[in-house]
């Protein structure tokens, strides 16, 4: 399906101060209103995606190919993903990839969003040059850099080289900097994205924050750090959980730039369930994987929900 | 770092520094772009050689003519575009509608909703896409493209979007408005959607972006050659044992044309001054 | 702005509803004529010829039955939206099924209608690879076409190579590609070139030693390693990695001159017709037997047939039989072998037509390479192919990009199948 957009930003809540209680009466018409604005919404997604995801999640404790009737099985599928190698690989690099392209991914937004944010002649060109990765074939993506990253004639490793590292990486041809390689990837595609974010999230920062701050003598760093910064928190809350949910999520680029090779060093979660569902007829079990992902996801979302709300005491 | 206090002139120096590093680094971020362009006029044969051949031995520029008779690719661009259109206006109409509700309207039940609808986005489309297919089939609205319509235009992503935009609106102004003797629905249209510009041109940017370049749903719920996208008509150079490589990146450079367009011209919408809403 | 809004949501909706009237809809089971309407699921309409050919030739063969083709995209695609679309009830009559590993999946999920009546009217041994198809004593498919592997090589290179091509042996294949090995960096052209598929060592292998390669145990495959990576090492063939990384196309080696040797499927004979005639290229083509273990024997390869099933909630199961009949039997072949493609069923005068193609060899060699004597499925079928296949393709490439060591990667691949798949 299309790959769900990030969201926007929360920019600073200034303390609005809250409304009145609603008396009782009041609260059923309001529970009424209330409803008639998500109703449109939400029948279509409670019948069309609500109601296939919880039936996934039940799937997780039948057996089924797609095509005979579902048979229960309990806990078995969870049993066989337990003991099987192939999952804990496909656990360990999907976290591995979320560990390294959220941070990564994050950082590179939020400094380019910074450096974009200015009134200079054409700055929306660069801005669309660092969009152009997110809206580029996959496939133009993956060929070139695979070149790049091409342990012989690379640019990348003519680089490394030329400053002195004498065993370069074999990157998409090793199993060790494969996963490296797609995490760079990953990155330089995703980071025009969050940075639209960001640039809207920097808009509401008041520009009379920053001109204090100079009166009192703070250099760029220590404004970008005591202003910038926390300013922004509700956007970087946001932007993270957006990228933790989408880095577990991962598939396309993955499966286009490696298939989850060599051998199974890229394989992520995604890749699975996919694999064990539609290629193998063996929906159970796929959508026992999909459970697991979708907890795994759900407790980070949660911590990071907790994080958050002691931050902001 | 944001725009410059007023009162200090920009130094001649540091603007050209400043233009040399974003060129230098606009131009290393549209390298696989290049690559496109240049594979978009050669021969299939030559897309993929060892090594890369940036400057073309000859140029093909008749792909870009012969494309057009190849795969009806005017009917796809079309197809492309009234999915996309529709999509994104109703993603945008009923995320901003229903984020108003979990965003300004208290009644119970509300934020148990809104976790359900977070919920469901942590979960990977190819975990669910069978089951959907089979219901879509039973309603009879496999291959139609009422089926993406249908089954994009209704997400969590506006929803959530959107209800972050609006928490952020101070609660006064709907006072205020509610006080004047305005309904909840005449508040959202004349109060908060105004303000929320630019949270709704992110969203409409974004979710036409998604849709346009989406190839795994029409793929799988438009099986007629009428309604093809420009995704799925591109893959039918993909074939058995091969592909014609340079056709692909001749529709890709087509396809990404009107995003670039769009990019280009509402960028600006985002990071419009947002008007900080009478707090100031 | 309340009016703009009204506006949008209007316009929205009228949208909404015209699109919502152009839809696909409902196909009907007779055209205006009367004529029954066959659907077919088939890849890539426009540019694979063989599917025009057989509808158009069966169509004026029976005039009653008029056959609607469902267009779904090749490559793993295909099998993923047929499992969908099967999944979710769907009725198409005829379904092509693209290799045997799709095949078995929907045969052991009971998706195909049983087709043994109509392999028991024909002369079973006029085709090639039917055997396949038998599954628990039952068939649920009929092959169409039987692609099997030679040696392409440049003439133009070869020349002055002094072997006889007709009987080559692995070792003498393999000093040929070093000795055809010329020049460096842009200028290379490789003696040899092994396409990444793990089929090109191990299918070849196992036909060739009667290895199973569903069986556990992998050590048949070691020579068959040991050769191509020898030959990567001293250069005579592009490296593994590059290869695959790079998404390097065994024609863009072959037809341009990159390549003196390439062992592939007789499907790139009728792309190399095409692209000659088209004039895309003008490489002087020949295609000589696969190299063999020993000197003497029979030749011995592997094939990969496509073949016909019919759908067990088809809507017109008594047409779709009609048409597999056609198209798998001596009229069907004809067509095909007439586009230089390789029909499961041959006599002789379907030989003569594919041997008539314009620009086909013609010469001893080449006739040797079209006849061989043994054809060995690529993989054999049961419900563990699936499986298997997918640990045998990651194994083959650890071993490949050089990760682990032959010996290494093939105890690898028995440990795993014989332990993850039950």
């Amino acid at each position: 399906m299309a790959s769900t957009p990030p969201t926007l930003l929360e920019p600073v809540v200034t303390g609005a101060a809250r409304p009145a209680a609603p008396k009782p009466v009041r609260r059923r018409r309001t529970a009424l209103v209330g409803w008639s604005f998500i109703l449109p919404n939400f029948v279509g997604f409670a019948a069309l995606t609500l109601i296939p995801i919880v039936a996934t999640l039940g799937l997780a404790f039948m057996q089924w190919n797609s095509y005979s009737t579902p048979e229960w099985v309990g806990l078995d599928n969870f049993r066989r993903l337990w003991a099987s190698e192939t999952f804990w690989m496909a656990l360990r690099n999907t976290a591995y990839y979320a560990v390294g392209h959220i941070p990564l991914t994050l950082v590179a937004a939020l400094g380019f969003a910074v450096l974009l944010n200015r009134k200079l002649r054409g700055i929306g060109i660069f801005r669309t040059a660092l969009f152009f990765p997110y809206i580029t074939s996959l496939v133009a993506v993956a060929v070139v850099w695979n070149m790049l990253f091409s342990p012989d004639a690379g640019p990348v490793n003519q680089f490394l080289h030329a400053i002195g590292v004498s065993e370069t990486p074999g990157w998409t041809t090793s199993t060790t900097w494969a996963m490296p390689a797609v995490i760079i990837t990953s990155v330089w595609r995703d980071l025009g994205y969050y940075m639209v974010l960001y640039l809207a999230g920097l808009q509401t920062i008041p520009g009379e924050l920053y001109e204090a701050a100079e009166v009192d003598g703070a250099g760029p760093w220590a404004r970008f750090w005591h202003i910038t910064v926390p300013s922004l928190r509700p956007t970087t809350f946001f932007v993270l959980i957006m990228l933790t949910i989408s880095s577990f999520k991962v598939f396309d680029l993955v499966q286009v730039m490696t298939e989850g090779g060599p051998g199974r060093s890229t394989l992520v979660l995604s890749q699975l369930i996919y694999r064990e569902g539609v290629r193998e007829g063996r929906f159970g079990y796929s959508s026992a994987v999909a459970l697991v992902l979708f907890v795994i996801v759900l407790l980070v979302t949660v911590v990071q929900f907790r994080v958050q709300q002691r931050g902001e005491k | 770092m944001s725009e410059q206090a007023p009162g200090r002139p920009a130094s001649a120096v540091r603007q050209i520094f400043l233009y040399a590093l974003l060129t230098v680094i606009s131009l290393a971020v549209l390298v696989p772009f290049g690559w496109m362009l240049v594979s978009s006029v050669k021969l299939d044969a030559q897309v993929f050689t060892v090594p890369i051949q940036w400057i073309p031995q000859e140029f093909h520029w008749d792909n870009f003519t012969r494309i057009w008779s190849r795969v009806p690719l005017a009917k796809y661009l079309m197809n492309s575009l009234i999915l996309s259109v529709t999509i994104t206006a109703l993603q945008v109409l009923t995320g901003s509608f229903a984020a108003y509700g979990f965003a300004k309207v208290r009644f119970p039940g509300r934020d148990a909703l809104f976790l359900a609808y977070l919920a469901t986005i942590a979960v990977p489309w190819q975990a669910y896409m069978v089951p959907q297919y089979i219901m879509m089939e039973r309603l009879g609205l496999v291959d139609t493209r009422m089926s993406l319509i249908l089954l994009q235009a209704f997400g969590a992503f506006g929803v959530f979007l959107m209800r972050q935009y609006y928490l952020t609106i101070p609660d006064e102004l709907s006072e205020a408005a509610r006080i004047d003797g305005l309904s909840e629905y005449g508040i959202w249209a004349r109060v908060i959607l105004p303000l929320s510009k630019p949270a709704l041109a992110s969203l409409a940017l974004l979710t036409f972006v998604n849709t346009w370049n989406d190839y795994m749903g029409p793929f799988i719920y438009l099986t007629s050659n009428d309604l093809w996208t420009v995704q799925i008509g591109l893959r039918a150079f993909v074939g058995v044992f091969d592909a014609e490589y340079a056709m692909i990146m001749t529709g890709s450079v087509i396809s990404v044309l009107p995003i670039l367009v769009i990019f280009l011209l509402g960028q600006r919408y985002f990071v419009r001054g947002i008007a900080t809403s009478g707090l100031k | 702005m309340k009016s703009t809004i009204m506006k949008a949501v209007a316009t929205a909706t009228a949208l909404l509803l015209t699109v919502a009237a152009c839809g696909g809809g409902d196909e009907p089971e007779t055209t205006s004529d009367g004529k029954t309407v066959l659907t077919m699921s088939l890849w890539n309409y426009a540019s694979t010829p063989e599917f025009k050919a057989l509808i158009d030739g069966f169509e004026a063969d029976n005039p009653t039955i008029k056959i609607k083709p469902v267009d779904i995209l090749a490559g793993e695609d295909y099998a993923e939206k047929l499992t969908t679309m099967l999944a979710g009830g769907d009725q198409t009559d005829v379904l092509t099924m693209k290799n045997v590993t799709d095949y078995a999946r929907y045969a052991n999920r009971g998706q195909l209608a049983s087709l043994s009546d109509e392999v028991a009217k024909v002369d079973a041994a006029k085709y090639r690879g039917l055997d396949a198809f038998k599954l628990n004593g039952d068939y649920f498919a009929v092959p169409y076409r039987q692609d099997f592997w030679v040696l392409y090589y440049n003439k133009a290179l070869l020349k002055d190579a002094k072997v006889d091509l007709a009987n080559l042996t692995w070792q003498q294949y393999a000093d040929l590609a070093k000795s055809l090995t010329t020049g460096a960096d842009a200028s290379k052209v490789y003696g040899t070139y092994h396409h990444t598929w793990r089929s090109v060592i191990q299918a070849t292998a196992a036909a060739q030693t009667k290895g199973d390669l569903l069986g556990g145990d992998y050590t048949f495959l070691k020579n068959q390693y040991s050769m191509a990576l020898d030959l990567e090492k001293a250069g005579a063939t592009m490296p593994w990695g590059t290869a695959n990384t790079q998404k390097i196309g065994y024609d863009s080696m072959f037809s341009g001159g990159k390549a003196a040797m390439l062992p592939m499927g007789t499907w790139y004979v009728a792309k190399l017709l095409t692209d000659i005639a088209a004039g895309k290229h003008k490489t002087e083509w020949g295609i000589a037997p696969m190299p063999q273990v020993a000197a003497g024997g029979p030749v011995t390869t592997f094939g990969s047939p496509t073949a016909f099933a019919v759908n067990k909630k088809a809507k017109n199961a008594a047409a779709a039989r009609t048409f597999i009949n056609w198209a798998t039997g001596p009229k069907g072949a004809t067509t095909i072998a007439k586009l230089g493609l390789y029909p499961a069923y041959t006599d002789d005068a379907v030989l003569a037509a594919f041997g008539a193609v314009q620009g086909m060899p013609s010469d001893p060699v080449a006739k040797k390479a079209l006849a061989p004597d043994q054809v060995t499925l690529e993989m054999p079928i049961s419900d563990k192919s699936s499986d298997v296949d997918a640990i045998l393709t990651e194994e083959h490439e650890l071993i490949m990009v050089g990760e682990k060591s032959v010996d290494a990667g093939l105890a690898e691949m028995g440990k795993r199948v014989k332990s993850e798949v039950s």
